[in-house]
Order: C-alpha cells, then sequence, then structure tokens
C-alpha cells in the first residue's frame, strides 16, 4: 500500500492541530480537520501577545491558515464535534456534528490526532481569592481580554492603578488543586504583568509567585526584562488572602524572602490559574482507546512522543499545558509519527 | 548566629513528625500559612520558618522561640496549605515539648502561666472561671490592680460571678487529661 494517499482526523485546530494537519496535508495525505469553534486558531486567538518575543500571536497564525488554504486535500470542519467513533481495525469510522446546523457526516480515517488543548482550573475552589464573589478578581485568560483591548486604546479610562498577580492558583497544591506545575504560568504572567506595564508605565504591579520557572530558548532574558525594563515587581509569597478594602482589594502574604507578613492594595487581582485537561478530551480518549495519565493528560505509548495508542496521536495543551511554541513542535511530531504509520501500512 | 546544618540529628524531627502526622518534605516553603496567620506578626518565627528550623534540625531555637505561644490554633494556616501540614499540631507538640523550658524570651512566661492556671481551672472545675483565672494570673504576675475597674462594672452586670460553678460529671472531663497538669512555679 506504500505510496497510497490516506486520510487522517485531526480534532482540534489550535497551534497544535494547525500544524499537524498541515504537516500531514504537505506530506500528500487527506485531512479532515475538526474544529468545535467557529474559528480556528484555539487559544492563540485570545491572546494579546506572544512570549519571548513580543508578537501579535494572529501573525504567525495567519501565516499558517495561508498555508492551509493552499491544501485542498485538507478539509476544515468548524463548530463541529466528535459524536462517535468506532474504531475498525484498520482506522476509525466517525460521526461528526455540526453545532449550529445539527447535521451529521459520517467519515473514515486511518489515523487520527487529538490536540484538543487544555483548561483552566476552577478558582472559586480557592474561596480566599474570592474568585466570583469579589469583581475585580480574575483569572488570566480574563485579563487577556482586557490587555486587548487597551492595546486597541480602548477603555483605557477605567484600567487599574494596581494589578497583582498570583501565580499557582490550583497547580502545586495537594490539597485543594493538582500537584504538578501547569509550566505555561509563569511565562504568561510575566507576559501580562510586563504589558500592562508597557501600556500604563504608571501603575504598579505586583507578581506573586513560589519560584519562577523560565526554562526555555530566551525564557529567563524575558522574565529578567520584565523585572527590569518593565518594572515588575516580583513578591516571593503564595498570598493567603484577597479581601475587600474600601473599594479596593487587600493581598495577604507573606514575603518569604524577608519573612514577614506583608500587606498590598491593589484595584485588579489576576489569578494564574492552573491548566487543566479537558473533560472532552477525557471522552475522546476513551472511544479512540488513547492512554492518559492519572489527571487525564494524553499520555505517550511504547516510545514515541506523540502516540497514544494503536492509530492515535496527540499534540499540545491535552498532552500537558505547553506555549503555543511547543503545541506547534509537538503538532509537527505527531505528523511525523502519523505519516510514518501511513508509510508502513 | 549560624545553625549547624551538616551536623542535623534527624531524631528530633523524626519523632515530631510521627507524632503529628506530618510530612515535612512535602512543604514548599510558599508561605501561605504565613500570609494568613492572625498572630505572626507577634512571632520570631513565622509558621513557615518553623516548619523549616525543624527540618534544619534547630532544636534549641524552637524550643526557646515565642511562636507555639503565640500561635492561638485558629487552623487558618492547616485550611490554606496546599501541602496539607497540619500547623497547629506541631505548635502543640512544640508546647508539650518546651513547657519543661525555664528561659523562654520576654512575655512568653506570661504566657506559658495562663497556660497552666487555664489547664488546672479545666482540671479542677471541668470548665474556666473567668474571674478566678484573671485574679491568680494578676496575683501571680504582680499586675495587683489590673482589671480591677472591668472587674467591677462585669461584676455589677452580671457578667462575671466572684462564684465558681462546677461540672456535673468532672471524671469525665478529668478523663481527658493523662496526668494532672504541671503545678509547679513558673
Amino acid at each position: 500500500m506504500k505510496g497510497k494517499a490516506r486520510k487522517a482526523l485531526v480534532v482540534g485546530g489550535g497551534m497544535a492541530g494547525l500544524e499537524a494537519a498541515l504537516k500531514i496535508g504537505q506530506a500528500g495525505h487527506e485531512v479532515i480537520l475538526v474544529e468545535k469553534e467557529a474559528n480556528l486558531g484555539g487559544t492563540a486567538l485570545l491572546l494579546s501577545s506572544t512570549f519571548p518575543k513580543w508578537q501579535d500571536p494572529l501573525e504567525k497564525l495567519n501565516l499558517k491558515l495561508e498555508q492551509l488554504k493552499k491544501l485542498p486535500a485538507v478539509e476544515v470542519y468548524t463548530n463541529t464535534e466528535i459524536s462517535s467513533c468506532t474504531p475498525n481495525g484498520s482506522g476509525y469510522s466517525l460521526t461528526l456534528r455540526n453545532n449550529l446546523t445539527g447535521e451529521e457526516t459520517g467519515v473514515e480515517a486511518q489515523a487520527a490526532v487529538l490536540a484538543t488543548g487544555f483548561d483552566y482550573f476552577d478558582a472559586r475552589k480557592y474561596g480566599e481569592y474570592g474568585y466570583g464573589t469579589y469583581p475585580g478578581v480574575m483569572i488570566s485568560i480574563e485579563f487577556e481580554e482586557m490587555l486587548r483591548e487597551w492595546k486597541k486604546g480602548l477603555k483605557r479610562e477605567k484600567a487599574p492603578g494596581a494589578v497583582a498577580f498570583i501565580k499557582c492558583v490550583g497547580s502545586r497544591d495537594r490539597i485543594k488543586g493538582y500537584p504538578y506545575c501547569s509550566k505555561i504560568c509563569c511565562m504568561y504572567t510575566a507576559r501580562q504583568a510586563g504589558m500592562f506595564k508597557e501600556l500604563f508605565p504608571q501603575a504598579s504591579c505586583y507578581v506573586f509567585y513560589m519560584d519562577y520557572r523560565a526554562a526555555g530558548k530566551d525564557y529567563e532574558e524575558f522574565v529578567r526584562s520584565v523585572m527590569e525594563e518593565k518594572e515588575v515587581r516580583y513578591v516571593r509569597g503564595r498570598p493567603a488572602k484577597v479581601l475587600p478594602y474600601g473599594g479596593k482589594l487587600m493581598v495577604r502574604s507573606e514575603d518569604t524572602l524577608m519573612g514577614v507578613p506583608i500587606e498590598v492594595e491593589v484595584d485588579l487581582v489576576v489569578l494564574a490559574a492552573a491548566a487543566v485537561p479537558k473533560k472532552e478530551t477525557l471522552e475522546l480518549a476513551k472511544s479512540f482507546a488513547a492512554a492518559t495519565n492519572q489527571h487525564g493528560f494524553l499520555e505517550p505509548v511504547d516510545g514515541f512522543t506523540a502516540k497514544a495508542g494503536t492509530r492515535v496521536f496527540f499534540a499540545g495543551g491535552c498532552g500537558f499545558p505547553t506555549d503555543s511554541a511547543g503545541a506547534q513542535q509537538q503538532g509537527a511530531a505527531a505528523a511525523a509519527e502519523v505519516i510514518a504509520l501511513f508509510n508502513q501500512d | 548566629m549560624s545553625f549547624q546544618v551538616g551536623s542535623i540529628d534527624r531524631t528530633f524531627r523524626d519523632e515530631l513528625e510521627m507524632a503529628c502526622n506530618v510530612d515535612l518534605d512535602q512543604c514548599w516553603e510558599c508561605g501561605k500559612c504565613t500570609g494568613g496567620c492572625t498572630t505572626a506578626h507577634n512571632m520570631d518565627y513565622t509558621p513557615r520558618k518553623i516548619i523549616q528550623l525543624i527540618r534544619i534540625g534547630a532544636v534549641k531555637t524552637l524550643m526557646s522561640c515565642n511562636t507555639p505561644w503565640v500561635c492561638v490554633s485558629c487552623r487558618l494556616c492547616v485550611d490554606r496549605c496546599p501541602a496539607g501540614i497540619d500547623i497547629p499540631r506541631i505548635m502543640d507538640y512544640l508546647r508539650e515539648k518546651s513547657l519543661a523550658i525555664k528561659d523562654h524570651g520576654p512575655g512568653v512566661d506570661d504566657i506559658i502561666l495562663f497556660h497552666k492556671l487555664l489547664l488546672e481551672e479545666v482540671y479542677k472545675r471541668g470548665r474556666v472561671s473567668e474571674t478566678a483565672l484573671a485574679l491568680k494570673f494578676n496575683m501571680q504576675t504582680g499586675q495587683y490592680f489590673k482589671d480591677a475597674g472591668l472587674g467591677q462594672k462585669l461584676l455589677r452586670k452580671g457578667k462575671i460571678s466572684p462564684f465558681s460553678s462546677k461540672v456535673r460529671d468532672l471524671n469525665k472531663v478529668r478523663s481527658f487529661f493523662k496526668q494532672e497538669p504541671d503545678r509547679r512555679e513558673v
């Protein structure tokens, strides 16, 4: 069967899924790209900037979408989810359902790449931070929307005079959250804090951290530049309480480097909620017989990097939280494994 | 002052971990216990530092610091701790261990005296009589006229009584005590 074009299913049109679909398509195979939302792009659509370079995430995204348009063998289904999946020995028989029209389409695919991304920890489980109770407390992806508006020059008069970022909300917590480090929060928090100070240099900005983890090319330099050039104040300590204080918010913490309890008055508190697996991913993993770890992230098998089962592969945040560069790399890796599999069929 | 970290004796820590059912290796040193602590501002070592002192085996410092005696066991730290470490239980353990020691910092001796007098009251009557406790404490600390004015006001309003009452089944309360409370002079 060597040389015969085969068909792959890619679930999720974020950075990982796009890269996988592109590479499989460019290798001469057919691709069905399924996206739940109305637009391709995933999390990158929501972000105000990239790191470690201050770029518009849409730049790279649009480049990918243009490349995708040149591949007629890649069929894109937006507003669509997988409603059923049956393994059939040499692949999967699937039913796709359009969420707007309710229309169902039956398709066959010889391999699948799951690239469904991640979700955010429900920060209401931390009663002490008052998320869902105090209007000034939000999670980082909600703050991202404000940043995008301010960047466009909108609603700037309502900008806060002081912002506190709290990291490790739901991650590195054995009791109320997850024991793992969700990896991306240190970097996106630095980016958000840096961008906020870039837009409003007169404002105060505090980042409460346990450790800051900047292991990546140019990452350390990026975080240092946020501290040194944007003058974001990093405070080592995990805040214990956010409380309303005369129309503002008071953050109580220990400065663990000084060893003393401290209080900071701010207008806005941004919680870096842990990245957690999506519920849908668990269901998909079950129907594709893909391996998952104890938390529900997809897990590689048989010494592969992106293979989670016989004909199922994965890339991006559904495997573990990753930045968009990592998602892209994993998308390419998953594509390589799919192409290698097809070549051996 | 420097702690001799190289010569750590783990005995104290092992015994404490066993008695308190805690694993101090799980501590992230994040300080969430201390940030929320209601009395940390009065402690010479904050709760996070206490954990670290136990880990480096600084027993002498642990025995003489005021922290366990300033802790009010409100349990906010346990509620917040991402590692679920039962810090008030550790404070209890440190209180028990340091009770026999004479030289505590200034202020701590009074707290220990109050601690002993209160337990004595509970042992004697099964409950605490505020009048008797306040009187005894003020007499033994040489503050003869402290609270005298307030006491009169409270007496007139019937908020406190000069007579001490007992619970019905004293033996039940006494069964909580392993032994008679320490009555040695502080």
